[in-house]
């Protein structure tokens, strides 16, 4: 990284004329400013203008928002939702734990009428899941209706963690019981390698 | 702050007139609603008030009780301050929801009355360190209309105005113990010199415009506006930004301006009206 | 959070023992060669100590000393809101004053009274206009200012040292924010950056008390706007914008250690998290 140079809040990095204003930064009257006190950066994309952003060298501040890919941990179960604690977003971890909610409806994609909460969560499973709304006061509302998203981590009744076999049944490899879980098919850049491979 | 539900559009509309000085009411920018003021209206206080400011309305009662003086100022006694908002007002303030709102109000009066200028303080003291006057202020707000700073600046004004704190002597006995006796002649009483006490003007920010006496349509379009402590003189004798905008510095001066002149009309406009209610006045019931 | 109201830590009739000394001779504000007890001179604004990042627990923090008066704060969120309220597409602002109970002169209690209450309300509202609050939705920030010490302009220290400490949490905002107190002594004498000997109080002028008071604003440097005015004391409203005016060029006087600071914090964490980095490689 080039040494750059780093800005305050409320610091003017240039007009609007010569830079895109990006994160980090906000514009006001024909200027872009930095909000953050961290490295300026430039980048040049095509065409377009340079844009100017201002990024901090350890973790952002996150707060979920719509559209987000979240890490969750079941906290209830019923057979109308399951609620559970938002413990990431974006892998980002977050201080504070958020409570969200999975409606029965958004839980899988098809045959939204069949699906049985139980059958699909179980409190203590770790979740991928995306945020669908704000939702109220209290709940972010979560979806996990796309092949990438729901359980990642789940344990059986024996308390092993289990082996996924299909997309909706998952194996202990302790007692061979299956369970019913709606599996995730998670992507390969959310994997951690294990050290050393 | 009890709040109403306005669309954009009709924000825009508010703000929009201001810009051009015209309010939704017909009002001038710097003019305030009608006002009704009664003084005496609780039988059982020192002195009490009533205030009705189009929607607000606002009931004073002033107690003056014996008490120890503060250790810092043996000689002199005190006013207390408390605002009760009550569900009535507005079911927002229910329980503790209006607490916050009404101890921001309490301490602005009890910064601004707290001058040497404002009361003869040491005139409240019976005996140095042993026993003075402690002035209950309780303010009670039944309606909610906006303007609130304003409404129960004129109306703790105008009851300190009705107070009738009676007349104690102390007496030595023969031993060298002081003894105090309390007047019980109703005519017998001191009265408090009102001429130097402030009123509350809150200059509110509207668009480039400030207005004063904002109604609740109004304040729901503001985002900073500058309560004001004016004297007679037209002195501030406080002042505070209120609302989650900031402000540059010439609208500051410009409002500063406003809520001098403001202060000052009203101040003697306020100060005539208790004239001719009088000292004593009483009145049987309100509301009516 | 709630008080502690049933258990009396100390007996509350305690009086600090200053009171009862036999008042000695006025002090006056000014020398005689027309500087200030500490051989300021009218507008010297104390020589100023801020760190960001000193709680290491926390998201944001900061420490401010200016010569005897030193407050700490820190910053933590954006979590989710407690309380039960209504769903806003704003993230809240909530702040908390304290005095510890022996920064003062007297000793405070440790219940928070009306007037810390009131203080963390104006920091909360002065400091609302400079955060970008509609990044966090739905969730709250919580700002935790603790004055150690008490000299005089403490509550100036605090809005410095409270935006400090946000910025240091790496939460956007559109503005730094800084605080600055004056002390109006008659009409044409104002004492900036007041002391606790210097500072107005209500009973301390002789005489004719009309422009006497004291003036605390919080300015944003890059708006060039004010987000908080305090005004005590009787002051003609010409010389009250006058002395909002000397405030302001106290705070730019500030500015650059603001600045310098967050600069400084900014490059330690790159070191940190580079030395992090490096530890992971090996």
């Amino acid at each position: 990284m080039a040494a750059s140079t780093i800005c305050i809040p409320g610091q003017r990095l240039g007009s609007t004329e010569e830079f895109q204003a990006g994160k980090g930064t906000y514009t006001r009257q024909g200027y872009v400013y930095s909000s953050l006190a961290g490295f300026r950066h430039e980048s040049k994309q095509g065409e377009d203008l340079p844009e100017l952003q201002v990024l901090l060298e350890d973790q952002q501040t996150v707060v979920p928002e719509v559209g987000s890919v979240v890490t969750v941990k079941m906290t209830s179960v019923n057979p109308r939702f399951c609620r559970c604690a938002i413990l990431s977003v974006e892998g980002t971890p977050l201080t504070q734990s958020f409570r969200g909610m999975i409606r029965r409806e958004d839980i899988r994609a098809t045959e939204k009428d069949k699906v049985e909460v139980y059958k699909s969560y179980r409190p203590g499973d770790v979740v991928l899941a995306r945020i669908l709304s704000l939702g109220d006061a209290q709940w972010y509302l979560l979806s996990t209706a796309e092949n990438e998203l729901g359980v990642v981590l789940a344990q059986s009744e024996a308390g092993v963690n289990m082996v996924p076999i299909s997309w909706c049944e998952m194996v202990c490899p302790k007692t061979h019981s299956k369970e019913f879980r709606k599996v995730a098919r998670v992507q390969p850049q959310y994997l951690i390698q294990p050290a050393g491979t | 702050m009890a709040k109403v539900q306005l669309s954009l559009g009709e924000k825009t509309f508010i703000i929009h007139g201001v810009q051009d000085g015209l309010r939704t009411d017909g009002r001038s920018c710097d003019a305030f609603r009608p006002m009704e003021l009664e003084c005496g209206v609780v039988s059982n206080t020192s002195g009490s008030s009533r205030l009705r400011l189009s929607n607000t309305e606002i009931l004073v009662g002033v107690k003056a009780e014996m008490g120890k003086p503060r250790p810092t100022r043996p000689n002199e006694g005190y006013l207390e301050f408390f605002i009760d908002l009550s569900a009535n007002a507005s079911p927002e303030f229910e329980g503790r929801g209006g607490e916050e709102l009404a101890t921001e109000i309490a301490n602005t009066l009890t910064l601004t009355y707290d001058l040497k200028n404002v009361l003869d303080y040491q005139a409240l003291c019976v005996l140095p360190q042993q026993c003075c006057w402690v002035v209950y202020v309780d303010v009670v707000v039944l309606e909610c209309g906006g303007n609130l700073f304003d409404a129960i600046g004129i109306a703790v004004k105008a009851a300190l105005y009705n107070t009738r704190i009676p007349k104690v002597k102390v007496q030595v006995d023969s031993e060298g113990q002081e003894e105090i006796e309390v007047s019980d002649d109703p005519h017998d009483v001191v009265l408090l010199d009102t001429c130097n006490m402030p009123v509350l003007v809150t200059v509110s920010k509207i668009g480039q415009q400030h207005v004063v006496d904002a109604t609740l349509e109004e304040e729901a379009c503001c985002l900073a506006c500058i309560v004001m402590a004016v004297n007679a003189k037209g002195a501030l004798v406080g002042m505070e930004k209120k609302g989650s905008s900031s402000l540059t510095m010439d609208s500051i001066q410009d409002m500063i301006t406003t809520g001098k002149k403001v202060g000052m009309n009203l101040n003697s406009n306020l100060s005539s009206v208790l004239q001719e209610i009088g000292r004593d006045a009483s009145s049987s019931g309100f509301l009516s | 959070m709630p008080g502690d109201f049933k258990r009396i830590p100390c007996p509350q009739e305690t009086f600090q023992p200053q009171l009862y000394c036999k008042s000695s001779t006025k002090k006056q504000l000014l020398q005689e060669n027309g500087k200030r007890a500490d051989n300021r001179s009218l507008d010297e604004i104390r020589p100023i100590f801020l760190k960001a990042g000193v709680v290491s627990q926390a998201r944001g923090s900061a420490y401010i000393e200016a010569c005897n008066t030193k407050v700490i704060c820190a910053v933590y969120g954006p979590h989710e809101v407690q309380r039960r309220e209504g769903f806003s597409m704003q993230g809240s602002l909530r702040c908390e004053f304290k005095y510890a109970t022996f920064s003062c002169p007297g000793r405070r209690q440790h219940q928070t009274d009306s007037e810390e209450k009131q203080m963390g309300l104006v920091i909360a509202q002065a400091l609302q206009p400079a955060i970008c609050l509609h990044k966090f939705p739905k969730s709250q920030l919580d700002i935790f200012v603790t004055v150690l010490q008490n000299d005089g302009s403490a509550f100036a220290a605090a809005l410095t040292c409270a935006s400090v400490a946000v910025a240091d949490a790496g939460i956007e905002m559109y503005d730094v924010v800084i605080g600055c107190s004056l002390r109006q002594a008659g009409e044409t004498t104002s004492v900036l950056d007041p002391t606790i000997t210097e500072d107005f109080y209500s009973r301390s002028v002789d005489g004719d008390a009309s422009n006497h008071g004291s003036v605390t604003a919080a300015y944003l440097p890059s708006l060039n706007q004010l987000s908080a005015i305090q005004q005590t004391g009787e002051i003609e409203p010409e010389v009250a914008a006058k002395c909002l005016q000397k405030c302001i060029e106290g705070s730019v006087r500030i500015f650059p250690v603001v600045s310098q600071c967050l600069i400084k914090a900014t490059k330690r964490k790159a070191q940190k998290s580079q030395q992090t980095a490096k530890k992971d490689d090996v």
